[in-house]
């Protein structure tokens, strides 16, 4: 007889790698139906709920690849990537990382950067709520403390790089799009912010210089230096109206102002 | 532990996302609302917002598919205080999760996976379960599933295995009808003997849903209405245990939300014509 642990083990082998030797191992009681095709009712039952959770979360790359292509490649990834959770709505994500090294994906190389907007849209949408930023605590900041100044970035917010235009990608690829499909791979590439602001979630392209700040604040920077990273990746970067607009759109949702850096006197 | 059931024998739905602006809008006179956990497992966001706002005018039941009471890897502790942290916050009328498995060697397989009716997984489940109530402080129902196939191993029959499980832990049973057809036309039985096995004063709720009979077994899709046989064996019930809470749950090809109010509807007609009998 075999333990709870064996019987599980040699049913996930047969369900999810399709393993008749663990299969035939499990003494499963045929009754009038032969046992693989009991198993394959799990076995359809666990792949289709995957290729159904994952499609939901990346149906722009679905429509890209097509079904039939994107279910081969979901099976492949549930081999290859096991689900860590019970709660299915937390995977999925390291498919961006899956299909980067997924050969018969080799010919459309903006496809991970597309999985990555798209589990980054999924994030962004149950990401922990902010209020927005106080800002009569910004009016109150010294002047003289704006360099240290720390900024705390709404939960929601995901920062992607592409080299191809992905924002254009996923826009022609939504249900209901109308006009000129085409797009230009070669048009250059995309810094997008994904953030849930008072709209819902929202793609916003970024300039050079705001994602640069932007980022550098993300890892908790000081604004000096943030701007200055800003200034370096974009002439006459207007930083005063990045600010403005970013504490509007909730972007930036809170401050904190660290102790002077001073040498400390008196002890 | 607080009081095992606040909820009237009546009729409720399950609430999938696609309905819950309608519900929002409409209120419609539906006796309460069950939701899946995990879709609420989450730091904050609209879903999240959605269901605090719901939980002003219906009693909110939560119901877990992915705790994984029956694996032999240890239960999530993750998994469990999030669902807390849930509970906390929606002070749900109910708690329920499934009596099976999902989880191995770390691999969740996010499925309601049949457990083998051993001595073993018996003793292993009740474990769980008496851990999961102390972790919530409340009673737990458990849910017997829908199987396609069972093991030449088995010590017990289901019946026994899921009245074992209620009897040595004190939890609550939500007894799934649709389930017990499904089960006893795939394995051979008789659902009213099945019936006839389970502990009527545990029964803190019931689940009505539609299976598939395309293929070779029946499967429990949630997808269909609640077929013919297994209003019969709803009425069986009924009669037998009395009124119970009674849900009508629809997850895959969802149609229109008066769809399951109409469901919802035939299984108020029976609890109150058993409540009309009982008066």
């Amino acid at each position: 007889m075999q333990s709870l642990r064996e019987v599980q083990r040699g049913f996930a082998a047969a369900t999810v790698f399709g393993d008749t030797t663990a299969l035939a191992a499990l003494g499963v009681v045929g009754g009038g139906l032969d046992p693989i095709a009991r198993i394959g009712v799990y076995r359809n039952n666990v792949l289709g709920n995957y290729r159904k959770a994952l499609g939901a979360t990346y149906p722009v790359v679905r429509r890209l690849v097509g079904a039939p292509f994107f279910n081969a490649a979901v099976d492949a990834f549930v081999r290859a990537y096991p689900s860590r959770h019970g709660d299915v709505n937390r995977y999925g994500g390291e498919l961006v990382r899956f299909l980067a090294a997924y050969a018969p994906a080799r010919e459309l190389p903006y496809l991970p950067d597309v999985a990555r907007l798209e589990w980054a849209i999924d994030q962004a949408a149950i990401a922990a709520d902010a209020p927005p930023l106080d800002l009569a605590a910004l009016a109150a900041v010294p002047a003289d403390a704006f360099e240290r100044l720390i900024f705390v970035l709404n939960p929601s917010a995901h920062f992607l790089a592409s080299a191809y235009p992905i924002q254009r990608i996923w826009q022609v690829n939504q249900d209901g799009f109308e006009g000129d499909d085409a797009v230009d791979l070669g048009a250059g590439g995309d810094r997008l912010l994904v953030l849930r602001g008072a709209n819902g979630v929202t793609i916003e392209r970024l300039g050079a210089g705001e994602h640069a700040l932007l980022t550098a604040l993300a890892r908790r920077a000081g604004l000096g230096e943030a701007a200055a990273r800003a200034a370096g990746k974009e002439d006459g970067f207007d930083l005063t109206r990045a600010l403005r607009h970013h504490v509007e759109a909730q972007t930036l949702v809170a401050i904190r102002v660290p102790a002077s850096t001073q040498p400390r006197t008196g002890r | 532990m607080s009081p095992a059931n606040l909820l009237p024998p009546v009729a409720g739905i399950g609430l999938r996302s696609p309905h819950v602006a309608q519900v929002r809008h409409d209120r419609p006179a539906v006796g309460w609302l069950e939701v899946h956990s995990e879709n609420y497992f989450v730091d904050g966001g609209s879903a999240l917002s959605a269901l605090e706002a719901i939980r002003a005018d219906y009693p909110i039941s939560l119901h877990g598919v992915g705790l994984s009471l029956g694996s032999a890897d240890a239960l999530d502790a993750g998994h469990l205080a999030r669902l807390k942290r849930l509970a906390d916050r929606i002070e749900p009328v109910l708690v329920s999760e499934h009596l099976c498995w999902g989880r191995i060697d770390g691999r969740h397989l996010n499925d309601l996976l049949p457990l083998p009716f051993t001595n073993e997984a018996l003793a292993l489940c009740c474990d769980r379960v008496s851990a999961v109530q102390n972790a919530l402080d409340r009673p737990l129902l458990v849910e017997n599933v829908s199987a396609y196939l069972r093991f030449e191993d088995d010590a017990m029959a289901e019946w026994e295995f899921v009245a074992a499980v209620v009897e040595r832990t004190g939890c609550k049973l939500l007894l799934d009808v649709n389930n017990i057809y499904v089960n006893a036309v795939n394995h051979g039985f008789d659902p009213l003997m099945y019936l006839a096995a389970m502990p009527g004063d545990a029964i803190a709720e019931i689940h009505l849903a539609g299976f598939d009979a395309s293929g070779a077994c029946l499967i429990d899709t949630h997808g269909a209405r609640v077929a013919p046989p297994v209003w019969a064996l709803y009425r069986a019930a009924i009669e037998r245990f009395g009124p119970k809470p009674t849900l009508i749950e629809w997850d895959t090809d969802l149609p229109a939300l008066n769809v399951l109010l109409d469901e919802a509807a035939i299984a108020r007609a029976v609890l109150e014509e058993s409540n009309a009998v009982a008066a």
